[in-house]
C-alpha cells in the first residue's frame, strides 16, 4: 500500500511538473517577450519622454530589463540557432525557475513584483472558503434532491425539476451567473443584493460579516447552481437503479418506507460511484472560479490568473498552473484512497 | 431519430433540428447577408438605444449596445464565428479522438509489434529534422539496425510465430497518459493560459479547442473498444485469417464509433460554452472581435440595457438545449 501510494504521488508531482514545464517554455516562445510590459509600463508612468527617445536607446533599456528579470539567459539547457545546437549548462532560466519552485520560491510578477507565493496565498483567501462552501452546500443539496428525484412514480413537479437540472447542466456558467446577477443586482431591476466588492472602511466587524455575506450569495449560489446537475443526476439515476435490486425489494417487504429504503439502503451502494463524480467536481469548481471572480469582481485566485493570463504575467501563471495541476491530481489520488478505505475489494493487490 | 416514442418529442426533435440548421445556414451565408448595419461600426447617435423599426425609427431590430454597435449584426457575426470555430474543432476532436481511443483500445500495450527497423527509421528522421549533431553515427547505427532485424524478420514470417527483433509499442499507455496530462489542468484555465499571448486565428483556436476536446471521445471510443475486442466476431475474424488492419477498420471501429452519435452533439455543445465564455472573459481574440460571449458581456457597462443580453442570451441557451435535445434523441436511437 505504502509502495502503491508513493508510486501515485510520484506519478503526480511528475504531471504537474511537466505541465508547468510546458507552460513555462512554451511562454517564453512568445514573439513579444514578457519584458514588453514591464518596459511599456514604464515608459509610459515614470517617464513621459519615453517615446521621443531613439531606437537605440531603447533597445538599451529593453535589454537591461531583461538582464533585471533574468531573461537574458537563454531559456532551456540546450538551444538552437540555425544550423547548431548550443549546451548552456545550468545558466539558463529553466534551471533557475525549477531550482527556486524546489525550494519553494515561484518567482515574483511581472506586473508589481510582489512574490507569487504571496499573491497566491491572498488570494486564495478568498478562493478556497468560496470553492468550499460551494462543494459542500451542492453536495448537501444533490444528496436531498436525488433522494426525492428517486422516488419511482415520478410526479409533474419532480420531472420539472429533472428537466431544470438537465438544462444548467448544459448552460456555461457565465450566462447563469451572468443571468443572476442583472436579476438581483442590477440598480434598474431588483437591487437585492451588492455585486461588486467595494465596502468602505469604517464599519464593525459584524457589518463586515454581513457585508461579505451578501457579496459571497450570487457567487456561491451560481457556482452551486451550475455544480448541482452533476452530482444530482447521476446519483438519481445510480439510486433509481438500486431500488430495483433484490434487497432493496426485501426491505420493502420488510415493510419500510420508500424514503428509508432509499436512504438506509440503496444510498450506501449508490454512494462509491458519486465518489468519482465529487472528485470531478474540483475542475468544474476551479474553472467556474474563474468566471465568477472575474464577472463579480472578487479578489480570488481565479481572477488573478485570468488577469496574469491577459496581462503575459507568467510567473503568476505557470504558478497557478502548477497549483491547479497539483490540487487536481491530489484529490484524484485522495478519492482512490478514499474508495480503497470504503472498499476493501478495489485496493491494489501488490 | 424519426423513431422517437411520442409526437412531442418528435416535434422537440425536429424543432431543435431546424434551429441548428438556421443557426449554421447564418453562420456560412453571415457575409452575404443584406443587413441594416455592420456589426462592428457603432451607431453613435443610437448608442444603448432599445429595439426600434424603420417607421419610428433607425432599423435597429434588436436594439445596440452601449458603444452603440447593432445587436442583430453582432448576432450574426457571432454565430459566424462560432460556427467556423466550433464545427470544424468538434470534427478534427471527434476524428483525432475517435482514430487515438479505438487503436489504444484494439491493440493495447503488448498486442502492436513493430520491427525494431522502425524505431531506427524514427530515430533517423527525428535525428535529420532537428538537426542533431553526430549525423554519420546514427546512420551507422540505424543502418545496422536495419540489417539485422529484416533478414529475422523475412525468416519469422516463414517459421512459427518466432519474432525476435520486433518491439511492443505501449500505444495504450502513451494515449492514456497524453489524456491523464491534458485532464490534470481543468479545460477553461488550460484556455485562458495558452490563448493568452498574442490573439490566436481562428485557425489556431479552433485547433486549441480541438486540442482540448479530443481526450472525451478518445476515453469513449476506448471503452467502446475494449468492449468490442472482446466480442466473438474479432475472433472469428482473425481465426478466419483477415489481416489484424481489415479486422479493426472494417470489423471493429464501426461497432466502437456508435455511442459517438450521441456524443458529438454533446462534445459540440460544451465547445460552444468554452468558446463562448472565452468571449466573456474577452481572452484570445482581438478587441474588435465580436461573439456572443463579447456582446453578453457588454450589458455590465450598461445594466438598464436587457436586450443587449436577452438575444443572444436566448440565442445561446436555444442552442445549447437543441444541442442536447439531438444527443437525447440519438442516443435513444442508437440504443434501439
Amino acid at each position: 500500500m505504502l509502495k502503491w501510494l508513493l508510486g501515485r504521488l510520484g506519478q503526480a508531482a511528475g504531471i504537474a511538473w511537466l505541465i508547468a514545464s510546458i507552460v513555462f517554455i512554451s511562454s517564453r516562445q512568445l514573439p513579444d517577450g514578457p519584458e514588453q510590459l514591464v518596459i511599456s509600463d514604464a515608459s509610459d508612468l515614470a517617464r513621459p519622454g519615453a517615446s521621443t527617445r531613439t531606437a537605440a536607446s531603447q533597445a538599451v533599456a529593453r535589454q537591461a530589463v531583461r538582464e533585471r528579470l533574468g531573461l537574458a539567459l537563454p531559456v532551456f539547457y540546450v538551444t538552437r540557432t540555425a544550423r547548431h545546437w548550443y549546451w548552456h549548462g545550468t545558466a539558463n532560466q529553466y534551471h533557475h525557475w525549477l531550482s527556486a519552485a524546489l525550494r519553494g520560491d515561484l518567482g515574483r510578477s511581472y506586473r508589481d513584483g510582489q512574490p507569487v507565493t504571496t499573491l497566491l496565498a491572498q488570494s486564495l483567501r478568498y478562493t478556497l472558503p468560496l470553492a468550499a462552501s460551494a462543494a459542500a452546500l451542492a453536495a448537501g443539496l444533490a444528496l436531498a434532491l436525488a433522494l426525492h428525484l428517486a422516488r419511482t412514480p415520478a410526479s409533474w413537479w419532480q420531472r420539472l425539476i429533472f428537466s431544470l437540472l438537465s438544462g444548467l447542466q448544459i448552460t456555461p456558467l457565465f450566462l447563469v451567473a451572468l443571468s443572476l446577477l442583472l436579476l438581483f443586482a442590477n440598480p434598474e431591476f431588483l437591487n437585492l443584493l451588492p455585486a461588486a466588492s467595494q465596502h468602505s472602511a469604517a464599519i464593525g466587524t459584524w457589518q463586515l460579516v454581513g457585508y461579505w455575506l451578501g457579496v459571497s450569495v450570487l457567487p456561491l449560489l451560481s457556482l452551486v447552481l451550475v455544480v448541482l446537475p452533476e452530482l444530482t443526476l447521476p446519483l438519481a439515476a445510480l439510486l433509481r437503479r438500486e431500488a430495483t435490486v433484490g434487497y432493496a425489494l426485501t426491505a420493502r417487504a420488510k415493510g419500510l418506507a420508500t424514503q428509508q429504503v432509499l436512504r438506509r439502503h440503496a444510498l450506501p451502494n449508490a454512494v462509491l460511484p458519486l465518489l468519482t463524480t465529487f472528485t470531478d467536481l474540483l475542475p468544474s469548481l476551479v474553472a467556474g472560479t474563474v468566471v465568477v471572480e472575474v464577472l463579480f469582481a472578487l479578489p480570488g485566485s481565479g481572477r488573478l490568473l485570468a488577469e496574469a493570463a491577459a496581462a503575459h504575467d507568467y510567473p503568476v501563471v505557470v504558478a497557478g498552473v502548477l497549483f491547479v495541476a497539483m490540487a487536481r491530481l491530489l484529490s484524484l489520488l485522495l478519492a482512490d484512497i478514499v474508495q480503497y478505505v470504503i472498499d476493501p475489494r478495489l485496493r491494489p493487490t501488490t | 431519430m424519426l423513431l422517437l416514442p411520442t409526437p412531442r418529442a418528435r416535434l422537440a426533435t425536429w424543432l431543435a433540428l431546424s434551429w441548428l440548421t438556421f443557426l449554421i445556414g447564418t453562420g456560412l451565408l453571415a457575409p452575404w447577408l443584406p443587413l441594416p448595419y455592420a456589426a462592428a461600426t457603432p451607431d453613435l447617435l443610437y448608442v444603448a438605444t432599445p429595439p426600434t423599426w424603420p417607421p419610428d425609427g433607425p432599423a435597429h431590430y434588436l436594439g445596440t449596445d452601449a458603444l452603440g454597435r447593432d445587436v442583430l449584426a453582432g448576432l450574426v457575426v457571432g454565430a459566424q464565428r462560432m460556427v467556423l470555430l466550433t464545427l470544424p474543432a468538434m470534427l478534427l476532436a471527434t476524428l483525432a479522438g475517435t482514430l487515438a481511443g479505438a487503436t489504444a483500445g484494439f491493440w493495447g500495450n503488448r498486442q502492436l509489434r513493430l520491427p525494431i527497423a522502425v524505431a531506427g527509421w524514427v530515430a533517423t528522421a527525428l535525428w535529420w529534422t532537428l538537426a542533431l549533431p553526430g549525423q554519420i553515427f546514427l546512420l551507422v547505427v540505424a543502418s545496422t539496425l536495419q540489417l539485422l532485424s529484416l533478414p529475422r524478420w523475412r525468416a519469422a514470417a516463414r517459421a512459427t510465430p518466432l519474432v525476435p527483433y520486433t518491439f511492443a509499442l505501449p500505444l495504450d499507455s502513451l494515449i492514456l497518459g497524453t489524456i491523464t496530462l491534458l485532464g490534470a489542468v481543468p479545460r477553461l484555465i488550460l484556455l485562458v493560459v495558452l490563448a493568452a499571448g498574442p490573439p490566436p486565428t481562428s485557425l489556431q483556436l479552433a485547433g486549441l479547442l480541438a486540442l482540448l476536446a479530443w481526450p472525451e471521445a478518445a476515453r469513449l471510443v476506448r471503452s467502446q473498444m475494449l468492449w468490442v475486442r472482446a466480442q466473438p466476431f474479432i475472433a472469428a475474424a482473425q481465426a478466419s485469417g483477415l489481416p489484424i488492419g481489415r479486422i479493426w477498420w472494417h470489423h471493429a471501429l464501426p461497432h466502437a464509433c456508435r455511442p459517438l452519435w450521441a456524443f458529438a452533439p454533446l462534445s459540440l455543445a460544451t465547445l460552444v460554452g468554452l468558446e463562448s465564455t472565452l468571449g466573456f472573459l474577452g481572452i484570445g481574440m482581438g478587441p474588435d472581435t465580436i461573439s456572443w460571449g463579447g456582446l453578453l458581456a457588454t450589458v455590465r457597462q450598461s445594466p438598464a440595457a436587457w436586450w443587449v443580453a436577452l438575444a443572444p442570451g436566448l440565442a445561446l441557451l436555444l442552442t445549447l438545449l437543441s444541442l442536447q435535445k439531438v444527443a437525447a434523441a440519438s442516443s435513444k436511437s442508437t440504443a434501439e
